[in-house]
């Protein structure tokens, strides 16, 4: 934001008013897919409307837009704390108002292959906490299952509503050099980041309305009521108006803010671990009233922390008692517990045999190939390429315990090499992809970023995509790393209707 | 039928915003008290440090009143109070309304903001009076969006509560056993306790500008209308006790708004005489503020579960 303020950037914007603007010789993506220009520097045809819209606003005026924005996430407390030595602060996450634009054709392939994958995985979770036909057909090592820490024998043989495990789901897609999707992480545990697909919509429309109403863009606004719809599905028949809750582990969660917010939109209480009471095999939750019986639970509490008699003891988040409940059939947990070992990294190499293996169907959506290696000969190929792969540790998440090959010195892959040899069971390595770019303001310029995008899937007796994702961005240049935990933003993702309009 | 927990945050909000809107009001009526070099002056401070057994009597008001707004370590400051409902407000952000919210959030964002005190240094009086006006758009939009149901009945005891003991504690100071005679004898000083009480146009409009110590206890203590005067809040808090213990399937107890219901009437019947040594009736105000609030507590919040299990 300096350039803007200072003099010397107005006045040299003012001289070239264009020189903002995007185009192929000031604007370099590099190897990567670019999702506004094409590779001969002409803009993609659904990105038109809004390039038009982004030459025509002034420095200045974009400046202006962008602080807005930024200015009512601040107001309406979309914020993390930062605890520092003097004050604690708050910060935005932040976001570029620029939208990114998917074209109806490329979103039915996405919606298809997420419906799929996740119609497979609620089949594969059931099969493994089941009858296990899959582990004894060989085609996924027992192991790799059975003794996986995501793994939770407590589940073997329960219950589960509709036999959907995973309720809520927010995969990580990204697009390779090619511009092909690819499913990166399927993140069956509680995925986050719903609320800011909602928020940065809500400030799209006031940033660009008349682009957002021309371009005709899918609405993302029916998630919270579909939420609901999902949740409720899960409860007995017999039970009317069931109760339903949102359980967050409480004010210092840096989801929170979205907590808070699907149980505002849903109007459902925000419970905490110390709200609620087990009795006799029932969850209650204490009222002005005195104890009020809960049907369904939409955790957004780790399993490891919902139940301090089930899981981990040292838990205070949770409620003793819970699982018991659950496993009474008494109340309903979303996610289920234990649905974590469909997701873990190792699990996924198998996701495309899974998909073929229960749906009879190849799979829609590509995944990154992935080298495990506690295979003998594969193991031997990620040593002999190490500068080539990332290689990550199947049970660390957030960037740790992982190497870029890549980036990484000589020393740095010799020692990583003793590790992995070490304990071959404990890595994955994949190619390491370019992700693509998409235009982004940085500093009163418009740059490329890298960007991935999340979808966001929901499944009871039935799968709904809902139409728009949350698009996070690498914000440092060449950055490939999205998470908001290092520095990652985010912004708006507008899924087009088909040219025909569906009576 | 609304979580215990959220009930105990919405009565808290209530209780910090209307602390801090009090704490700044006074603060600023001290701060213009003093620009006149006289003793009336100097009684203005120690009367109103003394309501809120304020930091250091003898420090110099303007470091007596930036204490009093700004000091994170003084519990009852502005900062802290505003701090503390914003962070109730957080715990309980579903229940209440985005418009109430954004208030709240925007006060405390501006009285955090590392450039506060100098504002405060440039201009405290329209430093204060903006924090005054913040807090009445708070209030109006809670009561303009939020349904004026259970959670709202939760907060506005908590302003009515706090009211009422902040108002009865300055007219201790003022009127009480241990005041001096000569306390009110000075006009500047009767006009600058109306101010602290907002109670200046109020009560000129009923009394005229021949002001009386006397006629100024009669307003604060038992005027109907006045929105400050410790009857006014007691009827709210008797009102808003009713309505929720009707609500209440289990409770036989009624204890809240039976205490709720004796104070009021011990204000509508109280003799005019019970003036003259008004030490007692705000003594009473006082301490059955704080019964009530405990019996609020242990109704709606900390009630003991063995009562309350389904059989």
């Amino acid at each position: 934001m300096k350039a803007v303020g200072s003099s010397a950037g107005v006045a040299q914007t003012q001289d070239i008013p264009a020189s903002l603007f995007p185009s192929a010789a000031f604007y370099s993506p590099g190897r990567s897919y670019d999702e506004m220009f094409a590779a001969d520097g002409s803009v993609r045809a659904h990105y038109v409307a809004l390039q038009n819209r982004m030459s025509s606003l002034s420095p200045t005026e974009l400046a202006n837009r962008q602080r807005t924005l930024e200015q009512s996430f601040l107001l309406q407390g979309i914020t993390f704390t930062v605890y520092g030595a003097e004050a604690t602060t708050e910060r935005i996450i932040p976001t570029d108002l620029f939208p990114r634009i998917i074209p109806a054709a490329e979103w039915a392939k996405i919606e298809a292959g997420l419906t799929q994958r996740l119609k497979a995985l609620n089949l594969f979770l059931a099969d493994i906490y089941g009858d296990q036909k899959i582990l004894a057909d060989g085609l996924v090592p027992r192991e790799l299952i059975l003794d996986a820490p995501s793994y939770r024998r407590e589940m073997r043989g329960l219950y589960v509503p509709h036999n959907t495990y995973v309720n809520v789901s927010g995969a990580d897609l990204i697009r390779d050099e090619a511009g092909e999707f690819a499913v990166l992480e399927d993140n069956l545990r509680v995925p986050s980041g719903v609320s800011y697909m909602l928020a940065n919509r809500d400030a799209a429309k006031r940033t660009f309305p008349g682009t957002y109403r021309t371009a005709n863009v899918r609405p993302v606004e029916r998630y919270p009521d579909l939420l609901l719809a999902t949740l409720k599905s899960l409860v007995a028949d017999w039970r009317p108006n069931p109760q339903v809750v949102v359980m967050t582990p409480g004010v210092y969660n840096s989801a929170y803010y979205e907590h808070a917010y699907l149980a505002r939109l849903m109007g459902t209480p925000l419970v905490e671990g110390r709200d609620l009471l087990v009795h006799d095999n029932m969850v209650y939750m204490r009222t002005t009233v005195g104890l009020r019986r809960i049907d369904v639970i939409y955790r957004r509490v780790d399993d490891d922390f919902i139940d301090p008699l089930t899981f981990r003891r040292d838990s205070g988040l949770g409620a003793a008692g819970l699982f018991n409940a659950y496993r009474a059939g008494n109340v309903a947990i979303a996610n289920a517990p234990g649905t974590g070992v469909a997701d873990d990294k190792a699990v996924y190499a198998y996701t495309p045999e899974i998909i073929r293996y229960y749906l009879s169907e190849e799979p829609i959506l590509p995944i990154i190939e992935t080298f495990l290696c506690r295979e003998p000969s594969q193991l031997s190929h990620v040593l002999a390429n190490l500068h080539k792969f990332v290689v990550k540790a199947v049970g660390a998440s957030g960037g740790y315990g992982m190497l870029v090959g890549p980036h990484a010195t000589v020393a740095e892959r010799a020692e990583f090499a003793e590790r992995i040899k070490a304990d071959p069971d404990n890595y994955i390595a994949q190619p390491t992809i370019q992700l693509s770019t998409a235009p982004c303001l940085v500093d009163g310029r418009i740059e490329p970023r890298h960007v991935d995008l999340r979808p966001f899937v929901l499944a009871g007796q039935r799968i709904v995509v809902t139409p728009g994702a949350l698009t996070r961005v690498a914000l440092k240049r060449g950055s490939l790393v999205v998470n908001s935990s290092q520095g990652g933003g985010s912004k708006d993702t507008w899924v087009l209707a088909d040219e025909d309009p569906v009576p | 039928m609304m979580l215990a927990r959220v009930a105990d945050s919405l009565y808290w909000i209530g209780r910090y915003v209307e602390r801090a809107e009090h704490i700044s009001r006074l603060s600023d009526v001290m701060l213009t008290a003093t620009l006149d070099q006289n003793d009336a002056a100097v009684a203005v401070a120690q009367l109103a440090l003394a309501s809120i057994g304020g930091p250091d009597v003898e420090a110099a008001p303007y470091d007596a009143v930036h204490s009093l707004v700004f000091e994170r370590e003084n519990l009852g400051s502005v900062v802290t109070s505003l701090a503390r409902a914003r962070e109730n407000a957080r715990q309980v952000r579903d229940q209440i309304t985005t418009e109430t919210w954004e208030r709240l959030n925007m006060l405390y964002l501006r009285v955090t903001d590392p450039r506060a005190e100098e504002a405060f240094t440039n201009g405290s009086s329209v430093f204060l009076h903006e924090i005054i006006a913040d807090l009445h758009l708070f209030k109006g939009a809670a009561d303009a969006t939020m349904s004026h149901g259970e959670g709202w009945r939760f907060q506005l005891l908590g302003v009515h509560l706090e009211r009422a003991q902040l108002i009865a504690r300055l007219l201790e100071v003022c009127f009480g056993d241990r005041a001096g005679e000569k306390t009110l004898s000075d006009h500047r000083t009767q006009i600058s306790v109306l101010r602290m009480a907002c109670a200046m146009e109020p009560y000129l409009r009923l009394y005229t500008a021949e002001i009386q110590p006397q006629r100024m206890l009669e307003f604060l203590l038992f005027d109907e209308d006045f929105p400050r005067s410790i009857r006014f809040s007691t009827n709210r808090i008797e009102e808003h006790l009713t309505s929720l213990a009707r609500r209440d399937q289990y409770y036989e107890g009624a204890e809240p708004d039976r205490l709720a219901a004796r104070l009021s009437a011990r204000l509508k019947f109280a003799d005019m005489d019970e003036t003259l040594g008004a030490g007692a009736i705000l003594g009473t105000v006082v301490s059955e503020c704080s019964r009530i609030h405990h019996a609020i507590y242990e109704t709606f919040v900390a009630y003991p579960l063995e009562e309350r299990l389904p059989a």
